[in-house]
């Protein structure tokens, strides 16, 4: 424990504060661009329609790295708070803030113990971010807890389907199914970070244990030709065929 | 529930001409299948307890039916033998069953008069049910209309069918198990075999049977176009030991020990 950080969020935040220069200049552009997109192939939000209307509302965005959404929402009338656990991402999103001529409050902190009241936002929402990172036991009620009634959780992230896939030993995602789906909860990388994935049964009862109603699973298909600076060609045609990235959106009661 | 269904008499189906080709197909397997599964109706009329899927994991494990059963109405989807309704008539429930295929419920006719148990049984597909909107406080179907109905058409009748607060209950086959399954009839191996992007309608060749699966995010959507609230997904676990099932296309032990080979969806029509 460091700062109060669970194990896994030490060792995250360890390794955003590490890499994050690496990673704003590989993926800096492809998810950088103009309007809010989803993901690693980047799919219009105007297309999935997740978030819905953001103006005049109170968005918090959980895991917010260089805080390309959090930007995009504050210029679409949203009162944005970008939470992240890594200092360094933060320093990239003050930049980014300044080039961009917005100001919003920045939280340094872990999604599974969230500085901010009860009850203060209408929408929280990460794409591919804290809900990656962060134990889904923690973070789930965390977010529930700072939801108002009505509001709505929205985040994505890979699958379980994939992580079912991923061989361990080779290093390398393949079409058969190489890890055991139950139980399936932490994992950890080589790269010293620890990710979470849950079965599909689990994340529908933790949301419902957290007075979250189901809305939807929206489970991304790249359009064919969809590019990633986060995936391979063979992944992307893999993705084609499978569920490597789905939404979850619940909404509170 | 006309005078008719209270007095637990049969209504017979008026729909044949009407019938989908999937569902003409269908009870035409079933039919030629009815024998097989007949042998095995005593079996499963005799069992004490509430069982689902093919590892017979107790409900009293997996917790999917309300806890009060007593005075409940309750319409099962594709009842086949009816062994389920059956359960729930010695728990109390009213149960009603719903079958497009004869053979079937004429076992399960021979059945309640072996064991003593009457309830109504319906001759009609799960997508047409002759049944009064809102006369029901639970849905079930296991391996049933859930698998051989199209998901459209039994999942907004079973909603019809509800009353405000009643439940659905349906089990299916898990879906790495039927991404896994190979086309002729041998159980699953670890091998992705077809893609999970629409999935849908599925034919199989050694059969005329047509099944019909979906995604889990199908799923929810469904639901909730139904307007349900999606309350649960257990995914079950085959238990580390016991006696084989006897069906050679369902995922053996080893395969349901580590991946789900059943998922039963449970949900709920809002209201009091």
């Amino acid at each position: 424990m460091s700062d109060g950080l669970s194990e896994h969020a030490a060792r995250n935040r360890a390794f955003w504060d590490r890499a994050a220069d690496a990673y704003q200049a590989e993926h800096g552009e492809h998810i950088g661009r103009p309007e809010p997109r989803w993901g690693m192939w980047q799919l219009p939000e105007a297309e999935l329609q997740v978030l819905g209307v953001v103006d005049g509302r109170d968005v918090l965005e959980l895991g917010c790295g260089a805080a390309q959404w959090s930007i995009l929402l504050a210029g679409r009338g949203a009162r944005v708070v970008g939470l992240d656990n890594s200092a360094r991402q933060l320093e990239h999103a003050r930049a980014a803030m300044a080039a961009a001529g917005v100001d919003f409050p920045l939280v340094h902190a872990s999604a599974e113990s969230v500085p901010l009241v009860d009850s203060s936002f209408d929408v929280v929402f990460a794409d591919h971010g804290a809900n990656r990172f962060s134990d889904p036991y923690l973070w789930v009620p965390e977010a529930a807890r700072l939801l108002r009634p009505g509001g709505l959780l929205a985040f994505s992230g890979g699958t379980p389907i994939e992580t079912v896939c991923w061989s361990p030993a080779e290093d390398r995602l393949t079409s058969t199914l190489q890890r055991d789906y139950f139980g399936l909860h932490r994992i950890e990388e080589d790269d010293g970070t620890v990710l979470f994935e849950l079965p599909y049964g689990e994340w529908i009862r933790l949301f419902r244990a957290n007075g979250l109603v189901v809305e939807d699973l929206l489970e991304v298909r790249p359009p064919e030709g969809a590019s990633s600076t986060y995936r391979s060609e063979e992944e992307t045609a893999w993705a084609r065929r499978w569920p490597m990235e789905q939404i979850w959106r619940a909404r509170k009661t | 529930m006309g005078a008719a269904l209270a007095d637990g008499a049969d209504l017979a189906g008026t729909e044949d001409v009407t019938l989908p080709e999937h569902a003409r197909r269908n009870r035409e397997e079933w039919t030629a299948w009815a024998p097989e599964y007949a042998g095995r109706a005593p079996r499963a009329w005799a069992r004490e307890e509430l069982t689902w899927g093919v590892w017979g994991v107790p409900e009293r494990e997996l917790r999917v039916l309300p806890e009060r059963l007593e005075g409940l109405d309750v319409v099962e989807l594709g009842c086949g033998t009816a062994y389920v309704s059956a359960w729930l008539a010695r728990r109390g429930a009213r149960p009603v069953g719903v079958d497009v295929t004869p053979a079937q419920l004429e076992t399960a006719r021979r059945m309640q008069a072996e064991f003593g148990l009457r309830f109504p049984l319906v001759e009609a597909s799960a997508e047409a049910v002759p049944l009064p909107n809102a006369s029901f406080d639970l849905a079930v179907s296991e391996y049933g209309a859930s698998i051989w109905a199209d998901p459209d058409a039994w999942v907004s009748e079973a909603a019809r069918l509800l009353r405000p607060g009643g439940e659905l209950a349906f089990l299916v086959n898990g879906t790495l198990a039927i991404l896994c399954a190979p086309d002729e009839e041998a159980p699953p191996g670890t091998e992705l075999l077809r893609p999970y992007f629409g999935l849908h309608r599925l034919e199989w060749p050694g059969d005329r049977s047509v099944e019909f699966h979906l995604g889990y995010g199908d799923w929810i959507r469904l639901l909730r176009r139904c307007g349900l609230e999606v309350v649960d997904l257990v995914e079950v676990r085959a238990p580390a030991s016991g006696e084989p099932h006897p069906y050679p296309a369902l995922p053996e032990r080893w395969w349901a020990r580590r991946w789900p080979s059943e998922q039963i969806w449970k949900a709920r029509k809002p209201g009091p």
